[in-house]
């Protein structure tokens, strides 16, 4: 009897696989996801303070959380469309490519092997990070090239890891790894002097060292081992899909540089102050149609989540506990690196 | 306890006293030496859980930072959050509801009265609705709550009941077709067993969760935490098919050849004669597979699932909570302590009871 | 009747062929359909990666390794960490769970409650949360500029550093294989017929085997040593870390020990039942035949004990072995870290999947078909299982 159901699946299966070659996951994410009815973005196994962590309510908050909502306000125009699936930094790829996931935000870096042999395809960058590395404040380091045969905690299975090994190969010394995949773990080794050195990604470093309290306890070194931009990241082969993530982002960004914000966005979709921002808004067409969405799918996402400053702000910057400056991370006329593509 | 056996030596207990843990020098040092061990180990946990530690979450996190003790603060402020994970706040009473109806399916199915193939369907059935339904709502007027915002012990038990659902029924059927006179069947199904018994979990609940959705069409996808569960049910049902086939194998030739001879059928012989004696046969065996698999739903959070250890993290894992880590990890050890100690007890119990009725 | 015969074998045929059959069409669907989803999303497939250098550095390994070495050198690392970490705890577990057996099945009941008590606390808590424990409690000694002292090995945040003696590597190896041989010396030399003398007899001339042995050890160590440096190489402060001697990394510890203490709390319960199995009948003919209470344990009592425990003592160090993929938990790059790394690095999934089970596979089960091949040799031949 059982065997029979296992044939019977066995040839079902093959008779899938014979019949619908070239079926959804590259294909048509968009369709699959408005039919769902959900967006499914990346969350974290644990917490990854300031881009995805868990509030006292067991809420997701954070960077990454804020642009996954902001994508999924472009899509469904409610940012409570949005499924945070909580996955490890291991399982970031195979998420993405067995299609758990429709899109990666999880302060993931664009690099050649994952775009040409992982098959992943990059929006613009959201956030231009640096990889540093934080040394405790007693062994009085001036640099990398002094902490020669010390203990490194790197995360596990993250492009830091080939970073850390490719710079100190570089400037001729060697450093023992401690490779740990949670980030809470990894945290408590280095805090409690398992490591003298603590590699990571800039702002997640900044964000740990003022979460342990002691500022002044913790020195950033200076070497900067890799300039890492990080991307939104999709399957490749969707082409509608990755635009509607690189005009999620100009979105935000335009807004911002237009100061249109979640307060004022009212106002000034009443009063358009340009042609180019009436477009924005949706009250002239052409916003979405070439998206396959709605015309005021950027009003949705300024008014639901705001625009690109006030995420930073309340998620990493002065609303937040962590009060990060922006720095790099500002817009072009800001003395920052990020910049809209053209609206017009 | 051995507080109790020593404290207050009426005068007629001093030479019992004696005889039971003083009878030769040897014995004596021995006794000492537990002794000393025993109270320095019983002092220091009691100094740093009890004496010494903060339970109240007026002072704030610095005070508890302070304190030489244990902070129990970190659970008073994040209770909610280890146990119910990223379940909305004002649904968590269905959350615990849910983690009840588990406990009370538990316990009822620990009563012999229960112990027919049916009632015990009946109860888990049952019970197991329940729980999704409350879990999961959307009806009889409860908000939807997707399986992604399940967290914490609830979900743990979800793994946990759903894996021993989906495992013992296939456990049966691994064991009868492992047991089977056609030699490809028992020797393939044999192979299986093998496979995945000497496979780690870990290496099965990534290959569920990560490869499997390379390998599978997309309409039998589903949801991860649904291939998740069954991996860890073909795990479970591995190690149980041995179990109830070693049960199967201490029911004699005889009955079975018995009932041949009366001309039942296939079914007949299975149902009513052989698996009822097996069953009885693997109980003890059973119920600590059982326990080992629960201890075990602690692994899923290597595929990233929000249950209790990593809600735990998450506890913890805030700012201001960061430091006290060790008080959440023993709060953890403490509930999976609860439930595994007295399943195992319960166990241990039943052993004896059947023991007894051997002889 | 001969048709009927026919038809239930040509019947039995078709079922077994239908099944088999049914299972290779899932497997070759599954492969199908997985080769297709690769192709479609422009993945890399197949085992050329293996030749690719990785380019990150692993943290614990017993062979050379840089960020420069290929994948496959990094597997072979995972495997023999795997290995050595899981013989390691296996040892130390037999090694704690005969000692809690021990006390469960003596006679004095501040062991027994201390042994029991042993077993409910860690046999009832998962080994992961006790992996954490050990690794929150080991990194929590002191840093290694003010280390505790004890003869020599330093216990520190960083590790626990012992001595280790200046001698080239493929002298130890040798060295420890003449230990090896001076053991099973004295156990030949204590059981063989070939000697004229009884068994009670030859504590001399095992004596004299063994320190022959040894002293080989030693004289290879001595042959082997590096020049121009003493003997035993001690740890001490250098920079950022002590330098010399041998260090066990904290990883390796918390897993090694946590192992050891709930595999030794599973390993206590099936030491206490093979005692228990064996008659007081046994015991009290051999005390009665004369034999001293050392003789009727090492002579009766352990053998008969040990045949009844090694079944599932078997089954236990393959679970205790599968144990050792706790490493990706805190930071020890064991064969599962090594391949979970890969796929993250590597994205080559499905194969780095497939040389995990295959390496698993392999593992486990000739470490079943050698507890097999001992049980058969110590089991009770079948004249002695009457009565």
């Amino acid at each position: 009897m059982k065997m029979m159901k296992w044939g019977a699946a066995a040839m079902a299966l093959g008779l899938v696989h014979l019949a619908a070659p070239a079926q959804a996951a590259g294909g048509k994410t968009l369709d699959t996801v408005k039919a769902r009815g959900m967006l499914n973005c990346t969350g974290h196994d644990g917490s990854y303070l300031g881009f995805a962590e868990v509030d006292d309510k067991g809420n997701w908050k954070g960077m990454d959380i804020d642009l996954c909502k902001a994508v999924a306000t472009a899509v469904f125009g409610d940012p409570a469309k949005l499924k945070v699936v909580p996955i490890s930094w291991a399982q970031r790829w195979p998420s993405l490519q067995s299609g758990d996931v429709d899109i990666i935000i999880k302060a993931s870096g664009g690099t050649l092997s994952r775009n040409t042999e992982l098959g992943l395809q990059f929006s613009m960058s959201y956030y231009l990070g640096t990889t540093k590395v934080m040394a405790h404040k007693e062994l009085n380091l001036k640099s990398l090239k002094d902490a020669n045969g010390g203990t490194i905690c790197i995360p596990a299975g993250t492009s830091q890891e080939q970073q850390v090994a490719a710079y100190t190969q570089k400037i001729g010394i060697k450093l023992e790894p401690v490779v740990i995949e949670k980030t809470e773990e990894l945290e408590q080794a280095y805090f409690s002097g398992r490591c003298d050195l603590y590699a990571q990604w800039g702002p997640v470093l900044a964000i740990a060292r003022v979460a342990k309290g002691k500022v002044e306890d913790h020195v950033i070194l200076p070497d900067v081992l890799a300039v890492e931009p990080e991307v939104m990241i999709v399957r490749q082969g969707d082409d509608n899909w990755l635009n509607i993530a690189n005009w999620t982002l100009t979105a935000l960004t335009f807004a911002e540089q237009e100061g249109i914000n979640s307060k004022n966005v009212d106002e000034i979709k009443a009063k358009p102050t340009s042609p180019q921002v009436a477009k924005f808004l949706g009250v002239t067409p052409g916003m979405g149609k070439g998206l396959g969405l709605p015309d005021d799918w950027a009003y949705n996402v300024i008014k639901k989540v705001g625009n690109y400053g006030e995420i930073f702000d309340r998620d990493l910057g002065k609303d937040s506990p962590y009060k990060m400056d922006r720095e790099l991370t500002n817009l072009w006329n800001n003395g920052g690196v990020l910049f809209p593509l053209v609206i017009d | 306890m051995e507080m109790v056996a020593l404290a207050p030596p009426a005068p007629g207990r001093l030479e019992d006293l004696r005889r039971r843990f003083f009878a030769t020098p040897l014995q004596a040092i021995l006794s000492l030496i537990c002794l000393a061990i025993m109270v320095f180990l019983a002092w220091k946990l009691l100094n740093w859980a009890v004496f010494s530690a903060v339970f109240t979450t007026t002072g704030g996190p610095e005070a508890c930072q302070a304190a030489a003790g244990a902070c129990w603060s970190v659970i008073a402020a994040r209770w909610r959050i280890i146990l119910f994970g990223l379940y909305p706040y004002d649904e968590q009473w269905r959350s615990a509801l849910a983690c009840l109806t588990v406990v009370v399916m538990t316990v009822l199915s620990c009563i012999p009265a229960f112990w027919t193939g049916r009632r015990i369907a009946i109860v888990w059935g049952a019970g197991t609705t329940l729980f999704y339904v409350l879990m999961k709502g959307g009806m009889l007027g409860l908000p939807y709550v997707g399986e992604e915002a399940w967290g914490g012990l609830a979900l743990t038990l979800f793994i946990f009941v759903t894996t021993c659902l989906i495992g013992f029924p296939l456990a049966i059927c691994l064991a009868l077709l492992r047991r089977s006179e056609l030699p490809w069947i028992s020797r393939t199904t044999g192979l299986i067993i093998d496979a995945v018994r000497s496979l780690p979990l870990i290496s099965i609940l990534f290959t569920f969760a990560i490869v499997l959705p390379f390998a599978l069409p997309q309409w039998l996808i589903g949801d991860k935490l649904y291939r998740v569960i069954v991996g860890s049910a073909l795990f479970f049902s591995a190690y149980q098919a041995e179990i109830v086939r070693g049960g199967m194998q201490g029911v004699p030739a005889g009955q079975e050849e018995a009932a041949m001879a009366l001309g039942m059928s296939y079914r007949q012989r299975i149902g009513r004669i052989l698996l009822p004696q097996a069953m009885r046969n693997a109980l003890p065996a059973t119920i600590n597979q059982f326990v080992i698999s629960f201890k075990e739903t602690s692994l899923v959070v290597i595929v990233g699932f929000f249950e209790i250890l990593a809600s735990g993290n998450a506890a913890y894992g805030t700012g201001e909570w960061r430091f006290a880590y060790v008080e959440v990890y023993a709060f953890i050890a403490f509930i999976y302590f609860v439930f595994v100690f007295s399943l195992s007890r319960y166990g241990a119990f039943l052993e004896r009871r059947m023991s007894v009725g051997e002889r | 009747m001969v048709r009927l015969l026919r038809n239930q074998k040509v019947r039995n045929a078709l079922l077994q062929a239908v099944f088999v059959g049914s299972l290779a069409a899932l497997v070759i669907a599954g492969v199908l359909i997985a080769r297709q989803n690769l192709a479609r999303q422009g993945i890399t497939s197949g085992f050329d990666f293996l030749f690719k250098s990785t380019g990150w550095d692993v943290s614990f390994s017993l062979l050379p390794a840089t960020a420069n070495d290929p994948y496959w050198w990094y597997f072979l690392i995972g495997v023999i960490n795997t290995l050595f970490l899981g013989s390691v705890g296996l040892i130390l577990a037999t090694i704690v769970g005969t000692v809690v057996g021990l006390a469960r099945t003596s006679s004095n009941e501040l062991a027994q409650l201390m042994g029991r008590t042993y077993v409910d606390i860690f046999r009832n808590i998962p080994l992961i949360l006790q992996v954490f424990f050990w690794y929150a409690l080991i990194r929590h000694l002191p840093t290694p500029r003010a280390a505790h002292d004890l003869w020599g090995v330093l216990l520190t945040s960083r590790g626990i550093y012992i001595p280790a003696p200046n001698v080239g590597g493929a002298a130890m190896l040798a060295a420890a294989m003449a230990v090896i041989a001076a053991i099973a010396l004295v156990l030949w030399l204590g059981r063989t017929s070939r000697l004229g003398r009884p068994v009670g007899e030859r504590l001399g001339v095992q004596l004299a085997g063994g320190a022959a042995a040894l002293a080989c050890a030693a004289a290879i160590l001595a042959a082997g040593r590096l020049p121009d440096l003493p003997l035993l190489d001690f740890p001490s402060l250098q920079g950022l870390n002590l330098r010399g001697g041998f260090r066990i990394p904290p990883e390796f510890s918390a897993l090694a020990i946590a192992i050891a203490i709930y595999g030794g709390s599973y390993i206590a319960e099936i030491v206490r039942g093979g005692f228990k199995s064996v008659g007081k009948g046994q015991m009290e003919a051999a005390l009665s035949l004369g034999l001293s209470p050392w003789r009727v344990f090492t002579l009766v009592r352990l053998p008969l004990a040990l045949r009844a425990m090694l079944p599932i003592l078997a089954n236990q160090y393959v679970w205790l072995m599968k144990a050792t993929t706790m490493g990706i938990a805190v930071g020890f790059t064991d064969f599962f870290m090594i391949v979970a790394l890969t796929i993250n690095h590597s994205g080559q999934t499905l194969e780095a999947i497939g040389i995990l089970m295959a390496g698993f596979l392999a593992i486990n089960l000739s470490l079943a078909a050698i507890f097999n091949r001992i049980n058969k040799a110590i089991a009770l031949k079948g004249n002695q299982l009457r009565g």
